[in-house]
This record gives structure tokens, C-alpha cells and sequence, in this order.
């Protein structure tokens, strides 16, 4: 019991502090650009109607998830391909390098110019964005696939789709999330980038509209919005990473010990 | 049962080639427990490899039942020396030893016979649910012979699987190797570098020399069948078995150096090249 207790204190402890913090020395702040934060808090209130959560939240959320599936499911695929074979690897290794040196944002206007302005640029460019760490982590996983455990595979006759779905899949899956984990947070910066340069709707553009028109407590709030909305998709990762590499955990554990 | 013709295996290195088996010839009968000796990196591992079908030999061919070896053929089960590499981390013991039986489209309730049936036979009738990393290195090496076990092969073939398991643990494997084989009626080829293991388990001892390797002796274990590890070990003939074989090993390990240590130096430039490329 006790220990629950020191996990949430530890957790809550610093966000708190920072919360805290933040209240008192804007307290009595006249500064036009930084609200008192119960001016903030307030506004948040008013600004974040379940309507408005709709109408705003859920595009970019909707956007957001459609991207992010399409890089992942693009990227451990290609990456199976490339990590595979020693042939598409050494042809295509120095290419992929590059575009994942490109940052994201700079294909926001070259994809506009051919996906215009509507969802579908916005979830390209989240997907392009956000392709590269899965991608190339997947092709390391796959690459590092022990070897004895490919024999065992070969004696017993594992070959093809049983092989993929038995062997190489879960082999690489530590490596896979970590690419993934790396492409959810690219993703969440293309969401708001994308919906800062030409939308009607959504997160990132409600916080430069606040922005625009003087708004600042509305500003702030989208901004609070934000943050939170990350910290919980990080959250909900690890709690999926946790149930899916249980195993990877137990065995780094077990190797550490011994 | 199981022809090994004139087995030949160079590797390439870039720069160099290693000659890892130069000429076997020699022939399994269905229902032998075979030891397979020799002196520290003659090629074993390699000639085990070939045998498997997991590598192709440059010269030479192993046939099983009168069939060429190609590729991993299916009434063959092997059992590695990593342990710790050869069963998934991300399978229970269960699933481990099920999963092979699942791709050999075994039935359901057959499955779970075979499956229950092997984890007993290694003394695992407990461990299911466990996780391979979660028990000792003897138990996992247990696994890998209880999924070889279910799998009903006619011809086990075994990568000095003790090696890395403590001594007492390894005593215990070997009467289970024993036990098995005399149950199962199986055909084991049992690669090992310790003489006395090969002694104390083989009906018959092949003696490798060093490499490049040829066979240098086939010898017929004349021990009772039935062997425990206090008096089989003491008796005069196993003294004079294993004196003997110590003599041929070290006969055959004057001048002449280890091949293994060649090979991977020569297949780590490959790989290198590849990756810097």
C-alpha cells in the first residue's frame, strides 16, 4: 500500500509543485502576454465545450490516429522488406538516410501543392513525417534476428508467413515500438504544424487563431489543451508497450541479474 | 538410415577459404545413439549444420532414408548448444514446445497430448506457464529436448547441447538422453567435445580428426545398455573406452590448428563488408 502511495506521490509530485508554482507567480501578473493562470483555467473551462472538443479535438485526434496507423503499418512493412534482404538494404539504406535527414515540416507546403489543403494533406504529412523512425528501427530488429534462433526456425520447418508472424515480427517488436514511440511524438508535432499552415479546423489551428486575435488566455489554454492530450497518448502507449513486450522486460531483467 | 557421402565444406572468406570438413563418410543405422568427437573446432558444429540441411556442403551429400538432403528435412529434430538462443523469449514453455506441432498441422487434441507427454518425459510437468528466461539454463536445455521430443522425429540431432549446463545438471541430462532414446526408439546423433560424455551416453563413438576433418575411428561402445552414472563410470571397460579415445583425440590434435576461430574470422570480414557497403 504504502508503495502505491510513494508511485502516485512521485508522479504528482513535481507536476504540482510546477502547477503551483505557476499559480502564485502569475498570480497578480498584469502582463498582457501571460495571463494569471486562473485566468487561464477559467478560459479553459469556457473554450473546451464538449462542442467545441468536437468540433476541434476530435479532427485532429481523427487525423492524427489515421497518420500515425498508415506510418506504422508503411513502415514495419517496408522495414521487414529492407531488413530482410541484404540486396534491398544496401540499395536503399543510403536513400531512406536521407529522407529521414528532411525535416517533417518543410513537406507541409510541397505536399499541399499535390494532397491541397484538405485531411488528406494533413494525414500525408503526419504519415511521411512519422514513417522514418519505425521504419529504420524495424529494419535493425529485423536485421538482429539471432541466428540460432532462425536455425530453429529453418529445422522445424518455419518458413514464409509462419516464420514472419512467429520469428521475425516479435523478434523485432522491441525495436519496433521504440521506433514507434520516437514516430507518435513526430506525429503529435505534424498534427499541430499541419493545421498551423492552412486549416478550418482543429487544435493547432484554434491555438494560432487565439494567437492571432489577441486571445491569449484562449491561447494558453489550447496550449495546456496540449499538453495534456500528449501526455496522455504517452501514457496509453506504455500502458500497451507494458502488456505487449512483458517479455522483453522479464528476459533484460533475467539477463541483468544473472 | 542416415549416409553422411564424402562430406566436404570450404567456406569463402574474401581473402582466404577455410577447409572446416575436408572427406566424411559414415553411416547412422536406424535407432543408434551415435557420439560424435573430436578435438576443439574440427568442424563439428559445421558437419552437424550439414547433416540438418541448415547448410549446403560444397562437396558431398548426407542422404536420410535413401532421400538427399536439401533443406531441413521434416523427420529431423536438433537441439542446439545456446539454449538460451534456440527457445523464443516471447513464448511460454507451453507455446514453445507446441509451436512446431502447430506448422506440422498436428490436431488439436493431439497437440496437447504430445505436448503434455514431452514436458513430463524431461521432468517439466510443472513449468507450462513459465517463461524460458525465468528458468535455469539446465530446465531450458530440458525445453529444447522436450519440444525435439514432441515433434516425433526419427532422427535427433544434438549440438554438444551440455556444454554450457554445470556438471551435476549435465549428469542428469545425459541419463535423461538415455532414458529417451531407449523409450522412443529414436535415432540420435549426439555431437559432443567431452570423451567421457561420449563414452558413457554413444552406442557407437565416431572420432574426428582435427581439421580438416576426416573420420578417424568408429568405435562400438560394448557397455551394458542399461548405464547410471556411479557404475558405468567405474567400470574397467569404460576406463579403457575412454583411455582410448583420449589417445586418438590427442593424436589427432598434433599439427594441427582449430578451424572454427578461421571460420568465423573469415565469415565476420563477409559480414563486415556487406554492412559497411
Amino acid at each position: 500500500m504504502t508503495g502505491v502511495v510513494k508511485r502516485v506521490g512521485y508522479a504528482v509530485g513535481l507536476p504540482a509543485v510546477l502547477f503551483a508554482a505557476w499559480w502564485v507567480s502569475t498570480a497578480n501578473s498584469d502582463n498582457f502576454y501571460v495571463p494569471p493562470l486562473r485566468t487561464i483555467l477559467e478560459t479553459f473551462g469556457q473554450l473546451w465545450t464538449l462542442e467545441k472538443l468536437q468540433a476541434d479535438v476530435w479532427p485532429s485526434l481523427w487525423r492524427l490516429a489515421v497518420g500515425y496507423a498508415i506510418a506504422c503499418l508503411v513502415g514495419v512493412a517496408l522495414g521487414v522488406l529492407v531488413g530482410s534482404s541484404r540486396t534491398v538494404r544496401a540499395t536503399l539504406e543510403p536513400v531512406l538516410e536521407f529522407f529521414r535527414a528532411v525535416p517533417p515540416p518543410v513537406l507541409v507546403p510541397v505536399i499541399m501543392l499535390f494532397a491541397g489543403i484538405d485531411h488528406t494533406m494533413k494525414i500525408v504529412v503526419i504519415a511521411v513525417g512519422s514513417l522514418w523512425p519505425v521504419l529504420l528501427n524495424t529494419v535493425e530488429g529485423v536485421r538482429a534476428v539471432d541466428e540460432v534462433l532462425s536455425d530453429t526456425c529453418r529445422s522445424y520447418g518455419l518458413t514464409g508467413v509462419a516464420r514472419l508472424r512467429h520469428l521475425v515480427l516479435r523478434a523485432a517488436s522491441p525495436q519496433i515500438v521504440a521506433g514507434m514511440r520516437q514516430a507518435l511524438s513526430i506525429a503529435i508535432i505534424l498534427m499541430v504544424i499541419s493545421e498551423m499552415t492552412a486549416a478550418s479546423n482543429g487544435l493547432g489551428y484554434t491555438i494560432v487563431e487565439a494567437q492571432r486575435s489577441f486571445a491569449i488566455p484562449e491561447m494558453w489554454s489550447g496550449i495546456l489543451l496540449l499538453g495534456l492530450l500528449g501526455f496522455l497518448l504517452s501514457m496509453v502507449f506504455r500502458f500497451v508497450e507494458n502488456r505487449a513486450l512483458a517479455w522483453y522486460h522479464g528476459l533484460r531483467r533475467a539477463q541483468r541479474g544473472s | 538410415m542416415l549416409d553422411v557421402r564424402g562430406l566436404k565444406k570450404v567456406y569463402e572468406g574474401r581473402q582466404r577459404q577455410v577447409e572446416a570438413v575436408r572427406d566424411l563418410t559414415f553411416t547412422i543405422e536406424s535407432g543408434d545413439l551415435v557420439c560424435l568427437v573430436g578435438p576443439s573446432g574440427c568442424g563439428k558444429t559445421t558437419l552437424l549444420k550439414c547433416m540438418s540441411g541448415l547448410l549446403a556442403p560444397t562437396a558431398g551429400e548426407v542422404r536420410l532414408d535413401g532421400v538427399p538432403v536439401t533443406g531441413p528435412p521434416p523427420g529431423m529434430a536438433v537441439v542446439f548448444q545456446e539454449y538460451g538462443r534456440s527457445l523464443f523469449p516471447w513464448m511460454n514453455v507451453r507455446d514453445n514446445v507446441e509451436l512446431p506441432l502447430k506448422q506440422k498441422k498436428v490436431a488439436k487434441a493431439e497437440r496437447r497430448r504430445l505436448v503434455d507427454e514431452a514436458l513430463a518425459a524431461v521432468g517439466l510437468a510443472d513449468a507450462h506457464t513459465a517463461y524460458p528466461w525465468q528458468l535455469s539454463g539446465g530446465m531450458q536445455q530440458r525445453v529444447a529436448i522436450a519440444r525435439a521430443v514432441a515433434y516425433q522425429p526419427k532422427v535427433l540431432l544434438m549440438d554438444e547441447p551440455f556444454a554450457a549446463v554445470d556438471a551435476q545438471t549435465r549428469a542428469d541430462l545425459e541419463d535423461l538422453i538415455r532414458d529417451l532414446w531407449r523409450k522412443l526408439g529414436v535415432t540420435v546423433l549426439f555431437v559432443t567435445h567431452d570423451i567421457d560424455e561420449a563414452v558413457y551416453l554413444g552406442q557407437k563413438v565416431i572420432i574426428l580428426s582435427s581439421s580438416p576433418t576426416v573420420v578417424r575411428e568408429q568405435l562400438t561402445i560394448d557397455l551394458p545398455d542399461e548405464r547410471d552414472q556411479l557404475h558405468t563410470r567405474a567400470l574397467p571397460r569404460f576406463t579403457e573406452l575412454r583411455g582410448h579415445v583420449y589417445e586418438q583425440i590427442q593424436a589427432a590434435k598434433r599439427g594441427a590448428g582449430t578451424v572454427d576461430e578461421a571460420v568465423c574470422a573469415a565469415e565476420g570480414a563477409d559480414d563486415k563488408a556487406v554492412v559497411g557497403s
